[in-house]
C-alpha cells in the first residue's frame, strides 16, 4: 500500500513519512485504549448533561479537547453566563499554550497552514510520546520531516481512537437509562486527568487552596466561586513556589 | 440548563478557545517571550481550576457539604484516587469509581 495522496509522490519521502507516522502511531498503541473509553464517556455525558445530537457532535470534532469539554458541562447544566464557561475552559487550555512553545521550538519553520494542523490536533498523549523520543534532539535537528510524521502518527492515532468513539457515545446514550448517573463518570474522568498533575508541593499546596476555595464560595451568582477558588489556588502555588525556592538558597553551599 | 442558543454560542467560543490555546506559540513563534514566574503560573493553573470545579461537585450534595460515608460521590472519588495513586490506570480508577458510586447508591 502507499497512500500517494497522504504520503506524496516521491518515494523515498514517502517511505520515510510512512515510516515516521507508523512508528508514532504505533508508540501510541497502548494509550489508545485509555483515550477511546474517554472519548466513549465524553460523548455520553455530553447528552447527558442534555446536549442535543447535533450540539454534541459540533462540540466534539470542532473542540476536541476532553477536559475543557467536560469542564463546561457542569457549568451548561448550571446555567453559568457563557463568558465563564469560555474563561473556565480557556483556564484548564493553558497547558496547551506551554505546549505550542515548545512546538515552536521544533515546527517553527513550517508553513501557518500546516503549523495549525499540528496545533489541532496536539493534545495531551501525543506530544508527551514525540517529547519522550525527541525531546533532547539538538536545536539544528529539530523539525525534520521525521519527526513532522512521527508526531503525526501519535497524534493522528489519537485523534481516529477518539473521535469515532466520542460519536458511539452520543449516538448510543440515549439507550442509557438516565438513572445510572453516567453523568459522574464525567467528573471521575476529570479527577483521572487531574490527578497526575499533583506534581511537587506548590501543585499541591494549589490545589487543595482551589478545591477548599471553590466549596466555600460555591454560593456566589453565575458560578464566580470557581474563579475566585483558581486565582486563590494559583497565588498559593506561586506562593509556596517563592518560598520553596528560597528555602533552597538558603541551605545551598 | 443554558438555552439552545447559549450553548452553540459556548460551542462556538470553545473552539476558539482551543484554537488559541493550542497555537499561541506555534503561531506568533518567541516574538513574545514568557517569564519564567508566568511559565510557572501556566503550569499551576489548569490542576487548580480542575480542582476548583471537581471537589464542588464531590462535596456538595444539593449545595450543603456532606463528608461522610452517605455521600456516595465522596466514597467514589476516594477509591478512584486511590486507584490511581496505586496503579496509575485512568481506566481502571473511572470504571472502580463508578462501580462504587452504583452499589453505595443501590445499597
Amino acid at each position: 500500500m502507499t497512500w500517494r495522496p497522504v504520503f506524496g509522490t516521491d518515494p523515498t519521502v514517502a517511505a520515510v513519512r510512512r515510516e515516521a507516522f507508523l512508528r508514532g502511531a504505533r508508540a501510541a498503541g497502548p494509550a489508545l485504549v485509555a483515550t477511546s473509553i474517554w472519548g466513549l464517556v465524553t460523548g455520553v455525558a455530553m447528552i447527558k448533561t442534555g446536549l442535543t445530537t447535533a450540539q454534541a457532535l459540533a462540540m466534539t470534532l470542532f473542540v476536541y479537547a476532553g477536559s475543557a469539554q467536560m469542564a463546561a458541562l457542569p457549568l451548561i447544566a448550571a446555567d453559568a453566563p457563557v463568558w465563564v464557561v469560555l474563561l473556565t475552559a480557556t483556564v484548564v487550555n493553558l497547558r496547551f499554550v506551554i505546549f505550542s512553545a515548545t512546538l515552536w521550538t521544533y515546527f517553527g519553520r513550517l508553513s501557518l497552514a500546516r503549523r495549525l494542523m499540528l496545533g489541532y490536533l496536539t493534545a495531551d498523549i501525543g506530544l508527551a510520546l514525540f517529547m519522550s523520543r525527541y525531546g533532547n534532539a539538538p536545536d539544528d535537528r529539530r523539525g525534520n520531516t521525521e519527526q513532522v510524521w512521527y508526531l503525526l502518527g501519535t497524534c493522528g492515532a489519537t485523534w481516529l481512537s477518539w473521535q469515532p468513539m466520542s460519536i458511539i457515545g452520543i449516538l448510543l446514550a440515549g439507550l442509557i437509562p438516565g438513572q445510572w448517573g453516567l453523568e459522574f463518570a464525567a467528573i471521575l474522568a476529570l479527577l483521572a486527568i487531574t490527578v497526575p498533575m499533583f506534581q511537587g508541593r506548590p501543585a499541591v499546596a494549589g490545589c487543595l487552596t482551589a478545591g477548599v476555595v471553590a466549596v466555600l464560595a460555591a454560593a456566589l451568582p453565575l458560578k464566580l466561586g470557581l474563579l475566585v477558588a483558581v486565582i486563590a489556588g494559583v497565588s498559593v502555588a506561586m506562593a509556596a513556589d517563592v518560598l520553596l525556592e528560597r528555602n533552597t538558597e538558603g541551605r545551598a553551599p | 440548563m443554558m438555552s439552545g442558543g447559549d450553548i452553540w454560542l459556548t460551542i462556538a467560543g470553545l473552539t476558539l478557545v482551543t484554537i488559541v490555546t493550542r497555537n499561541a506559540f506555534l503561531v506568533l513563534g518567541h516574538k513574545v517571550a514568557l517569564p519564567e514566574r508566568v511559565q510557572h503560573a501556566l503550569r499551576y493553573a489548569p490542576a487548580c481550576a480542575l480542582a476548583a470545579l471537581i471537589v464542588p461537585e464531590v462535596v456538595l450534595i444539593s449545595g450543603t457539604p456532606v463528608l461522610d460515608f452517605s455521600n456516595p460521590k465522596l466514597v467514589a472519588s476516594v477509591i478512584a484516587v486511590a486507584t490511581l495513586l496505586l496503579t496509575r490506570r485512568a481506566v481502571a480508577a473511572i470504571a472502580l469509581g463508578m462501580l462504587a458510586f452504583t452499589l453505595i447508591r443501590l445499597l
